[in-house]
């Protein structure tokens, strides 16, 4: 068996499953589908968690690789989708398909919760990773700044 | 503006009605009106306005609104939902939104193009007045049924925020209570809508709806559903347009776990916009199934196609536009070009190229269906239910009638969710099993469908007159048809016109005027399939006029913003935003050593845009800084979201200068992922600022094609300023900084 532990809840996962990439281990075993699919390359951080603290693309880690780690996804960000940065999400109406945002989240609430100082420059860094195809970029960015100035890390 | 044109649809009356009630099945109390008869009237009626279509009202207070166009992330459940709304009283952030439970109602037929579908920018504009009529009628509905309860005349009589008040006392009564009672009254005629300083929510929305589940990941997309049984299918398809499975050894995917069936999903090139040919692997889940396609053995036949290298294609659309015998349709004439060369001061002659490119909504083609009992259900992202009917009718033989559609919003879809492959391919798995069936595509599946934009050339000449002033244009785009998936027909139309591949360079469009002008669409097929893409053809039209407006400017000594403006005639609006996007960008002001302007301009779907980029060179490397731009839509009934529709075309455009090249190589695309094929990131953004002009606020014009196009040009005339250097295909080389 294969141990992971998940927003805080601890999975047995069958030995069998050890190649399965964390994304797939997440919504097709655990029933999360907050995380999302967009490339299985690690290249458009649409399922970025957080493994062991920091931001991560589920597609590129094999379950095994994930044994005994703690993961937060999307659904383990806040209990109500009270976080500071899901409020300043809504308050700045980021999402337009919002497919991508479970991804972008997370990498903003990585950066949030490094205590980086929160400047363009390192909003630009975190959260390149994540491509959005409708374009909230800028949104993204006034969002992040908003949670910080509201001194949002959780 | 995509401009499709099906068959009309004249629906018998008597259907019409069946269709009512049909539709209302299942509530307690449901309003079904048409004018002059009362929901429980069983009575032959005109349908030609139905407010039914979009107002629910239950016996408990209730308000359901039905958005019937298809949310791909671009807002309508927002501002449709807001129309109706406005008019109806109640707050459209607050009431339940929903999608239609019969999405082929005949009231959600496109006005323009006669099918279900969503697109081209219509949704808002088009949609504007009958939904504040629906929600007008259920109001005054609601009003009178108060009024008669009461004893009171209808306008002793208010209704406000889901209630209807007594004017000069204290009855009051939530809508639930009065739902039944109006549903049995006659419609009314014709229905008084709210004046524009009325209103409480057009144009003032800054928020949309579905943010809270967008923030916490509990908002299902097609990807994330599932049923008992389900299987998920991925397929691979013919990696050379046209090959076909020639031999298939299923024997090792059979045996990866998790695996359940390998299917042969055969071409259909019969059907236009038809799927390739492909073997399907059907597992329990998305990763066991993408194992056993890895593990598939398939041969494939050889095509001519293995011949195709998109990297010659310049030098044979080239040749094409020499070829006296190349279909030319003439999209704008007047005078006599030819005539006008010889006296020319000086005359300039340009060609601009734009490659093939690909959508890339970032949810990637994901769609599920289960046949019931003779009925085909659709589970998923369904943009154009046409299409759905159309493939339940050409792979299973089933008629409409057995085409059920259980809608979700989409991932985004910017032109790939109005292809119809994967519809065809999930109906002919969908027949095959027994059990629901969810078709996904991959990344590289995505790269690789094709059905995205065409590449284009665009051979212009242009002639000045002594005093600086453009006295002949000609223009020859190249181009596939693209209106053909939607109108096989097209071409016995008397102009022969596909207003698809025409956009922005058409008699009724074009920007500019001059003595003599001959612009003309060249028809060229190569046989690679494309599609509906965001901003479809007025990306290279745009591109070809807007950069060669630049080079005539420059060669005439005339500043490009100014040379514009001579050669416009009667376009107040367009004026206007080119001189408001000037001003914003500092265009008249001096700028520091290293930094250049460049402007272009579009209008379309009703709406004008001009946008000013400005770049900056620095040891060699070249930045996009800002690009300023500025629209006016009209009225923009949801300005928040007009406002990122705007910023998105932005980026878009921004994508088409840098990034977007898709190749194809013996007969294969080249590219695979994001890492071959690039998208703008959120490192890739200059400042963008946006202004969105109050214009003629009685009628809202599209927004979501609209800004893209002027980019490419925009900025390719910064570079020719800053560097010299005029760059007439894209994507442009430039170093970007890392």
């Amino acid at each position: 068996m294969i141990k992971i532990q998940v927003n805080g809840l601890s999975h047995e996962l069958s030995q069998d499953l050890a190649s399965m990439p964390l994304l797939w281990v997440l919504r097709d075993k655990l029933e999360l589908k907050g995380t999302k699919f967009g490339c299985g390359k690690g290249l458009c951080g649409a399922c970025t968690v957080h493994f062991n603290g920091t931001p991560a693309r589920a597609c590129q880690i094999p379950l095994s690789a994930a044994a005994d780690a703690r993961i937060r996804t999307i659904e383990g960000l806040s209990e109500n989708g009270d976080h500071p940065l899901q409020k300043a999400w809504i308050e700045e109406d980021v999402p337009q398909c919002g497919y991508c945002q479970s991804g972008q989240l997370m990498s903003a609430a990585a950066l949030l919760a490094s205590g980086s100082p929160v400047n363009d420059t390192s909003i630009r860094a975190a959260m390149s990773g994540n491509i959005c195809r409708c374009g909230t970029y800028g949104r993204i960015s006034r969002a992040i700044k908003r949670a910080a100035a509201e001194g949002g890390q959780a | 503006m995509k401009t499709r044109h099906l068959k009309n649809v004249q629906p018998g009356r008597r259907r019409f009605l069946k269709q009512s009630a049909l539709l209302s099945a299942g509530l307690a109390v449901g309003f079904h009106w048409v004018p002059g008869v009362s929901a429980a009237d069983d009575r032959e009626a005109p349908s030609a306005f139905t407010p039914n279509a979009w107002v629910r009202v239950l016996p408990d207070g209730t308000v359901k609104l039905v958005v019937h166009k298809h949310d791909s992330g671009t807002g309508t459940r927002t501002a449709l939902a807001a129309c109706v709304a406005e008019e109806l009283e109640v707050d459209p952030m607050a009431v339940e939104v929903i999608t239609p439970e019969n999405p082929f109602f005949e009231a959600y037929i496109h006005p323009l193009w006669h099918v279900f579908s969503t697109g081209g920018s219509t949704s808002v504009s088009l949609e504007y007045d009958r939904l504040r009529q629906a929600g007008a009628t259920a109001r005054e509905l609601l009003v009178a049924a108060a009024a008669k309860r009461w004893g009171l005349a209808p306008a002793e009589c208010r209704a406000i925020d889901g209630r209807v008040f007594e004017r000069a006392g204290d009855r009051s009564a939530h809508y639930g209570e009065l739902a039944e009672a109006a549903a049995r009254l006659p419609a009314p005629e014709s229905v008084t809508l709210k004046a524009l300083s009325e209103f409480r929510y057009i144009g003032k929305l800054r928020r949309k709806r579905n943010a809270l589940e967008k923030v916490t990941g509990r908002l299902r997309y097609s990807i994330d559903l599932e049923q008992p049984g389900m299987l998920v299918a991925v397929i691979q398809r013919a990696p050379v347009i046209g090959a076909r499975v020639e031999g298939l050894d299923a024997g090792a995917a059979l045996a990866v776990p998790g695996v359940r069936r390998v299917i042969r999903v055969p071409a259909r090139p019969d059907v236009l916009g038809g799927n390739r040919e492909g073997v399907a692997v059907l597992a329990d889940d998305y990763w066991s199934a993408q194992q056993g396609r890895s593990a598939l053995q398939v041969r494939w036949s050889s095509s001519p196609f293995a011949e195709f290298d998109s990297e010659s294609l310049p030098a044979r659309f080239g040749a094409a536009l020499e070829d006296p015998a190349a279909p030319l349709v003439r999209t704008l004439q007047a005078g006599d070009a030819d005539s006008a060369w010889p006296a020319a001061a000086k005359l300039l002659e340009a060609d601009y190229g734009m490659p093939y490119k690909v959508q890339n909504p970032l949810e990637p083609i994901c769609i599920s269906a289960e046949l019931v009992d003779g009925r085909l259900h659709f589970r998923g992202g369904v943009q154009v239910p046409s299409f759905a009917r159309e493939a339940a009718l050409t792979v299973c033989g089933l008629d409409a009638d057995r085409v059920v559609i259980e809608e979700l919003i989409s991932g985004g879809s910017f032109g790939a969710r109005e292809a119809k492959y994967w519809l065809m391919e999930v109906a002919y798995l969908a027949q095959q099993v027994a059990t629901p069936v969810k078709l996904m595509n991959s990344r590289e599946d995505e790269m690789r469908a094709l059905f995205g934009h065409a590449a284009t050339l665009h051979r212009l000449k242009g002639a000045l007159d002594s005093d600086g002033r453009l006295s002949a244009l000609r223009l020859r785009a190249l181009s596939p048809a693209s209106g053909e998936q939607w109108e096989p027909g097209y071409d016995e139309r008397a102009d022969h016109m596909d207003y698809s591949t025409t956009e922005a360079i058409s008699a009724w469009d074009f920007a500019y005027r001059a003595p003599n002008l001959d612009l003309g669409w060249v028809r060229h097929e190569t046989g690679v399939p494309t599609g509906w893409y965001r901003s479809v053809s007025f990306i290279p039209n745009v591109f070809a006029v807007e950069s060669f407006m630049d080079e005539l400017a420059l060669a005439a000594g005339r500043d490009p913003l100014a040379f514009r403006l001579a050669h416009m005639q009667e376009r107040p609006r367009h004026v206007r935003v080119l001189m408001k996007a000037a001003a914003l960008a500092g265009w008249h002001s001096p700028l520091p050593e290293g930094t250049a302007l460049g402007l272009a301009t579009n209008q379309g779907y009703g709406s004008f845009v001009a946008v000013v980029a400005r770049l900056s060179r620095n040891e060699g490397v070249i930045r996009v800084e800002r690009l300023s731009c500025v629209i006016d839509c009209g009225l923009a009934v949801a300005p928040g979201g007009v406002e990122e529709q705007v910023y998105g075309g932005l980026m878009w455009g921004l994508g088409h200068a840098l990034f977007d090249r898709l190749d194809i190589r013996g007969g294969e695309v080249v590219q695979s992922n994001f890492h071959d094929y690039r998208v703008a990131r959120m490192s890739d953004m200059p400042d963008i600022e946006i202004r969105i002009l109050e214009g003629d606020r009685d009628k809202p014009s599209g927004v979501g094609e609209l800004t893209s196009p002027p980019v490419a040009p925009a900025i390719a005339n910064a570079i020719q300023r800053l560097t010299g250097q005029r760059l007439r295909s894209t994507p442009f080389e430039l170093t970007l900084p890392g």
